[in-house]
């Protein structure tokens, strides 16, 4: 897995905004930023498969 | 002249026959290739040595580090097993008839207390909880599925299945190459990963939520959510003479079969794969006989063939696709005869991911499956492995689902029983959810004006889920006499059950008061939305937990402003959705609306439906309004074999909790049970946590006798 170094001084203040959103760690609260953030360039993808995958869930 | 060609063949057959210094230059990259592949060999063999040298010291220090855990430990071994929608007015019920003499001496002698579940009260997202010891504001999982803010197309919360594609370079080749792979979406931190850390040994197994399985130390084998070989959540197959109309629903695939005489064939459709850029159907020719006069059919499949007779399962049947040379995708069914005159049918249960040969990783370590299928054969390993929408079309009978659903529940207690009996210390947890697929289909037998029950059986399984709570307790007892006082032994439930007589389609209701706008010149019933213009549309409701407001910036075509407008907009709906009445006759088929905002806690909320919708008891999110269907009715009446159900409002579906150790606390909730068990084995609460330490006082060690 792929790992991204930060200075240590916002590593601290990593931590402390994981703790106090209720992250479990910085490293989630890091990741959630990074996806939320790449999210913004993603393309949307029309995944035809999508609505085959739920296909005999008896709930629905 | 003779000898002379004889002394010239003898020189040419030395001169070819024996090997002679041939002269090339070796260039710098054949070294540097040949060094490297000799420094991985030195690498290795370095890495070995240093690994058996380390061995004593790393064995010393992990003996001292499991020596201090123990001493801290306030438990030999946690076991927790799960009874998915175990309900606890029916333990009362079924305790005072003396249907659960077990469960009923662990109320006595440990605790029973109800068991607060989530916030909704929905399998996935109460596991979840159970998981982490959070709300599902900090896991993320808040339904069985969601919608993509940016196609509003439904999305597994708990899983992504995708084609990874790479480029091998090999020189100028440049080779591509796909696989698929399977991403964790659950969020958050599981206690057994916690316990991990610390050298504490958990297994894992059938706990919903575990697919693809995280990495810790444990074993841990995928449960809910695990797709079927065709990567859906299970697809079973018709083979039959009969036309597909009469008796096939959406659910499955029809195969039509080809009478020879005596003699049949029929095709199985397998998964599509990609070939040289286009899409191909995998498929499987099987052919059989019939024995009228023996009433019996014999079915081929691959190298296999099984002897069939109306009624009866057959065991499970390797199914192999050839996806190309060397190349095979292995799957594992059921076949069972369902009629063999005037026409013939074979139901074909989904096709499971094969244990022994799996194509996505459904356990950890990835040997896990093998080996355990290895052990105790094979079994079905499908996240919802009991086919309800069979029974619910009418492909199988009520005998035959028990039957699957019993068979299933048989493999998992061997399972079970085996890590029960072989287990010393750590954390085990098994959850069976045998419990809420019986109750789903059998719940109409509980109340007689259950608007399902027409025309169907209302004598013959009356007793069903009385049946099934009595079995549950039965394995308690099983449990209870493999354990003994130094083991804390929980059983618990994720939510418990109720009727399901009416849906409750709040899309059309939304789209009645015009929150909801349907494209221009577009009719009703298009699946997922397919008709609503998403530029005019201000609320809609999705899957069975709640309503989301289309919010500017969060999904695609947002319209309401986040602020002043949605908080208005979420009031107005909570409002007209609490005083919602049926034909306007008094009755209220929502209880309460629950803001997320409010109730939900933690850095995911935003993906959370914005409001919970918390239906009255006999109701639930209708057929229609759970697949974005727009209906002219509001109110439709289940008729369908589901007829239980728990997406209601969570106070009035709470769990069960039972532990052999008294507990004092008076309201334990499902995210107390990780805290609990870190503190059971001496590690502190995480500051993450939601839940809270259950105070357990240990009892003396002394054996439960079971009943059975």
């Amino acid at each position: 897995m792929p790992k991204i170094k930060v200075e240590k001084d916002l590593y601290e203040k990593m931590k402390d905004c994981a703790e106090i959103a209720g992250y479990s760690s910085p490293e989630e609260f890091a990741i959630h930023v990074l996806e939320k953030e790449v999210d913004l360039f993603e393309n949307a993808e029309n995944d035809p498969d999508v609505m085959e995958r739920l296909k005999g869930l008896g709930y629905i | 002249m003779k000898r002379y060609f004889y002394c010239i063949g003898l020189f040419l057959s030395y001169h070819f026959a024996l090997p002679t210094a041939a002269m090339a230059y070796i260039g710098p990259g054949a070294g540097f290739a040949f060094m490297s592949s000799f420094f991985v060999l030195i690498a290795a063999g370095f890495i070995t040595f240093f690994a058996l040298l380390s061995w004593p010291l790393r064995a010393v220090v992990l003996f001292f580090k499991r020596r201090s855990i123990k001493q801290n430990s306030k438990a030999r071994r946690v076991i927790l097993v799960g009874f998915d929608g175990l309900d606890p007015k029916l333990c009362d019920a079924f305790m005072a008839k003396g249907k659960m003499p077990n469960l009923k001496r662990i109320s006595e002698t440990g605790s029973y207390r109800t068991l607060k579940t989530t916030t909704p009260a929905i399998s996935p997202v109460a596991w979840s909880t159970f998981s982490t010891g959070v709300n599902p504001g900090k896991h993320r999982i808040f339904d069985f599925f969601t919608r993509d803010p940016h196609t509003y197309l439904p999305v597994l919360s708990s899983a992504a299945i995708t084609t990874s594609k790479r480029t091998l370079k090999i020189g100028p080749v440049q080779i591509p190459i796909k696989k698929a792979t399977a991403s964790f979406l659950r969020k958050s931190v599981s206690v057994w990963t916690i316990l991990g850390k610390k050298k504490i040994f958990s297994s894992v197994l059938r706990v919903p939520i575990t697919f693809p399985p995280e990495k810790f130390y444990g074993t841990c084998l995928s449960a809910m959510c695990a797709p079927d070989i065709l990567g859906t959540q299970g697809t079973y197959t018709v083979f039959s003479t009969r036309k597909p109309s009469e008796k096939n629903g959406s659910a499955g695939n029809y195969a039509p079969i080809k009478l020879i005489g005596n003699n049949f064939e029929s095709v199985i459709t397998g998964p599509a794969i990609e070939k040289y850029g286009t899409k191909k159907t995998l498929q499987l020719k099987i052919n059989g006989t019939i024995d009228l006069k023996k009433s019996i059919v014999r079915l081929t499949v691959g190298t296999k063939t099984v002897e069939l007779s109306v009624g009866k399962y057959s065991a499970w049947m390797p199914i192999v696709f050839k996806a190309g040379v060397r190349k095979k995708v292995q799957g594992i069914a059921r076949f069972l005869l369902t009629e063999i005159a005037p026409d013939l049918c074979i139901y074909m249960t989904p096709i499971n991911i094969d244990p022994e040969h799996p194509n996505l990783p459904i356990s950890h370590p990835g040997y896990y499956a093998i080996s355990a299928s290895k052990l105790h054969g094979s079994f079905s390993t499908l996240g919802l492995a009991e086919d309800t929408w069979a029974l619910d079309e009418g492909v199988i009978d009520e005998k035959a689902f028990l039957d699957q659903a019993y068979d299933i529940y048989e493999e998992r207690k061997t399972l079970l029983m085996d890590n029960v009996r072989r287990g010393k210390d750590g954390f085990l947890a098994f959850v069976f959810d045998t419990s809420d697929r019986i109750q789903h289909m059998f719940f109409r037998y509980q109340s007689e004006d259950h608007p399902a029950n027409q025309g169907k059986d209302t004598a013959l399984h009356k007793d069903t889920i009385e049946q099934l709570y009595n079995k549950m307790d039965s394995l308690a007892g099983q449990i209870m006499e493999c354990t003994n006082g130094k083991d804390l032994v929980m059983f618990v439930s994720d939510h418990g059950f109720t009727s399901f007589k009416y849906g409750v389609n709040l899309n059309s209701w939304l789209w009645k008061e015009g929150y909801l706008s349907l494209k221009a010149g577009a009719g009703l019933d298009g699946e997922w939305f397919s008709n609503v213009d998403w530029t005019k549309t201000r609320a809609y409701a999705y899957g069975l937990a709640g309503i989301f407001i289309n919010t500017k910036g969060r999904e695609r075509d947002g319209i309401v402003e986040i602020g002043k407008e949605k908080k208005a907009l979420i009031a107005e709906l909570k409002d007209k959705i609490e005083s919602l009445s049926v034909d306007g006759n008094g009755m209220r088929p929502i209880r309460r609306v629950i803001a997320a905002r409010g109730e939900l806690k933690g850095p995911y909320v935003n993906d959370a439906p914005d409001l919970i919708i918390g239906y009255e008891e006999g109701y639930r999110a209708s057929w229609n309004c759970a697949k974005g269907v727009i209906t002219e009715q509001v109110i439709e009446t289940n008729t369908r074999c589901w007829s239980g159900d728990h997406c209601v409002d969570p106070e009035l579906v709470p769990g069960v909790f039972f532990s052999n150790w008294k507990m004092e606390d008076p309201e334990p909730a499902l995210q107390d049970l990780a805290p609990t068990i870190l503190d059971i084995f001496g590690i502190e609460k995480q500051k993450f946590h939601d839940g809270k330490v259950l105070p357990f006082v240990q009892p003396e060690s002394k054996k439960i006798k079971p009943n059975h």
